[in-house]
C-alpha cells in the first residue's frame, strides 16, 4: 500500500537552528501513529511541512503521493487538522462555522456531523468565544472530519484539556478510526493516551527519528538496565558500543542503559559485556521510556 | 466483560486483556461458547486501538480459548486447552514462593496470605 504521507530526509532550520535533521517517516493508510518528543523537538514543524504550511529546506514530503506545497487544494481536501493553539473565529456561532466548512468540503457528511454534535452535546447556536477550551477544541475536530478525510493530523490535541474531555477525543479518534479506517498521525505528551490509540510511535529527538516501533511489543523489545556506577569497567563509550544499546545516562548513582531485548535478554548480554552481576533489567511504560531515551544526566 | 486496561502497568496493554480474558475463562465468568465484542466494539470500549485487540484476541486464539468462526464472530472454545499439570505446577509454585517471600517481608503471616488468598478466589469467581 502507498503511504499516505511520506517524509524522506527531511531538513528544516530557523535562521541558524536546525530544527529537522534528516527525517524519514511513512504512514499508512488506517495506520496510527504517535509522535512523540520533547518541546523544541520539531513535532509541530514537521506536521506542519506534511501539511504543505511550511517548506522544507531539504529532503522530500508527499502527502497522497503529491507535493502538499505544490497541490495545495488537491492534498488539504483529504486532511483534517487540529492544533492545540488552533485559534477559531470568537464572534460566530457553531452553525456559522460548520456551514462554512461545508461549503469548503463537498464530501461533507452531515450524519457524521449530527452524530458528533450530540456526541459531544454542542449546542450549534453558541459562539465560539463562549465556548470552553473543552468544547473549542471538539469544535475544531468535528470540522476536521466531517468531510471524512483519509488522514487526520492532530499536533497535540489534547493539551491543556481536562482528564474526561481528553478521554471522549481518544473515545472518538477511536469511533473513526473503526468507521472510516482514517490514518492519524497525532502528537503528544500524555503518554498513556499515546500507548491507548497508538499503534506505533515515533520518538523525534535532536531533530531525527530515534526511535520508530510497534506499540504492542515495545515494552517486550526495550528495557532499561541499571548498573551501579561503583562498578569499575562501565565506561559511557564502552556500554554504548553494546549492540543494540540506544542510550546510556547517568542517573545519580547508577549508569541507565536502554537496550533492545527483553529484560533477561539485556541483564543477560550486559552482564557478560561487563562482567558484572549486579545488573537490574526492568522492562518501561512509555513515559519512563520516554525520559530514559531523552532525559539529561543527573 | 469487565475488563480494565491501564497504560502505566508493567505489562503492555495487549498482554493485559490477554490476562484478564484468561482470568475470566478460567473463573467461569465467561463460559464455553459464549461469544466475544467484535475488535471494533471491544476497541470503543476500552479505548484502546482496534489493532491491540487484534493482537490480544490473535495471542488468545493461537493459546486455544478461543475461536473465530468466519462471519459469525469470535467465541470462547467449546474445549478449552487441556494445560501440562506437571509443569503448570510447578509454574505455580514459583508463583508461591515469590508470594510467600513478599508476604514475609511486609510482616505477614502464613494465615493472612491464606486469608488474601481466598478473598482473590472469590473475585475470580464472582459472577456477573
Amino acid at each position: 500500500m502507498n503511504p499516505v504521507l511520506k517524509f524522506e530526509g527531511v531538513y528544516r532550520s530557523y535562521g541558524s537552528t536546525v530544527v529537522l535533521n534528516g527525517v524519514d517517516l511513512a504512514v499508512h493508510p488506517g495506520e496510527v501513529c504517535g509522535l512523540i518528543g520533547r518541546n523544541g523537538a520539531g513535532k509541530t514543524t514537521l506536521l506542519k511541512i506534511g501539511m504543505g504550511m511550511l517548506h522544507p529546506h531539504g529532503g522530500s514530503v508527499r502527502t497522497f503521493g503529491m507535493s502538499p506545497t505544490d497541490e495545495p487544494v488537491s492534498v488539504k481536501k483529504r486532511i483534517g487538522y487540529v492544533a492545540e493553539d488552533q485559534v477559531l473565529p470568537p464572534g460566530s456561532s457553531i452553525s456559522d462555522l460548520i456551514a462554512f466548512h461545508r461549503y469548503l468540503f463537498p464530501r461533507w457528511d452531515a450524519g457524521l456531523e449530527k452524530q458528533l454534535l450530540e456526541r459531544f452535546s454542542l449546542d450549534p447556536d453558541k459562539k465560539i468565544k463562549h465556548l470552553s477550551k473543552g468544547q473549542a477544541r471538539e469544535v475544531a475536530l468535528l470540522c476536521a472530519v466531517c468531510h471524512r478525510p483519509e488522514l487526520l493530523i492532530l499536533d497535540e490535541p489534547a493539551g491543556g484539556l481536562d482528564p474526561a474531555t481528553r478521554r471522549e477525543f481518544l473515545e472518538t479518534s477511536i469511533h473513526l478510526l473503526n468507521q472510516e479506517g482514517t490514518a492519524i498521525l497525532f502528537s503528544s505528551h500524555h503518554m498513556g493516551d499515546v500507548e491507548r490509540i497508538g499503534g506505533r510511535v515515533v520518538l523525534l529527538d535532536k531533530g531525527k527519528v530515534l526511535l520508530d516501533r510497534d506499540l504492542t511489543t515495545l515494552r517486550e523489545e526495550i528495557c532499561v538496565a541499571m548498573v551501579p556506577r561503583s562498578v569499575q569497567v562501565p565506561h559511557a563509550f564502552r556500554m554504548e558500543q553494546i549492540p543494540g544499546c540506544l542510550r546510556v545516562r547517568l542517573v545519580f548513582d547508577d549508569w541507565h542503559v536502554v537496550m533492545e531485548g527483553s529484560a533477561e535478554g539485556v541483564r543477560r548480554k550486559i552482564s557478560m559485556a561487563l562482567g558484572v552481576e549486579d545488573v537490574r533489567c526492568v522492562p518501561m511504560p512509555l513515559e519512563e521510556l520516554f525520559i530514559e531515551l531523552t532525559g539529561s544526566e543527573r | 466483560m469487565q475488563l480494565i486496561v491501564n497504560p502505566s502497568d508493567e505489562l503492555p496493554l495487549f498482554r493485559q486483556v490477554v490476562r484478564q480474558m484468561i482470568e475470566a475463562i478460567a473463573g467461569g465468568r465467561m463460559k464455553s461458547g459464549e461469544q466475544l465484542p467484535s475488535h471494533r466494539d471491544l476497541s470503543e470500549q476500552l479505548v484502546i486501538a482496534p489493532l491491540t485487540v487484534k493482537r490480544a484476541y490473535d495471542e488468545l486464539e493461537s493459546l486455544g480459548y478461543i475461536e473465530t468462526q468466519r462471519g459469525r464472530g469470535t467465541f470462547v472454545c467449546s474445549v478449552l486447552p487441556a494445560v501440562n499439570r506437571k509443569t503448570q505446577r510447578e509454574e505455580i509454585a514459583r508463583t508461591a514462593r515469590r508470594l510467600l517471600s513478599e508476604a514475609y517481608l511486609a510482616g505477614l503471616r502464613l494465615p493472612d496470605v491464606v486469608k488474601i488468598l481466598e478473598e482473590a478466589d472469590r473475585q475470580v469467581r464472582e459472577k456477573k
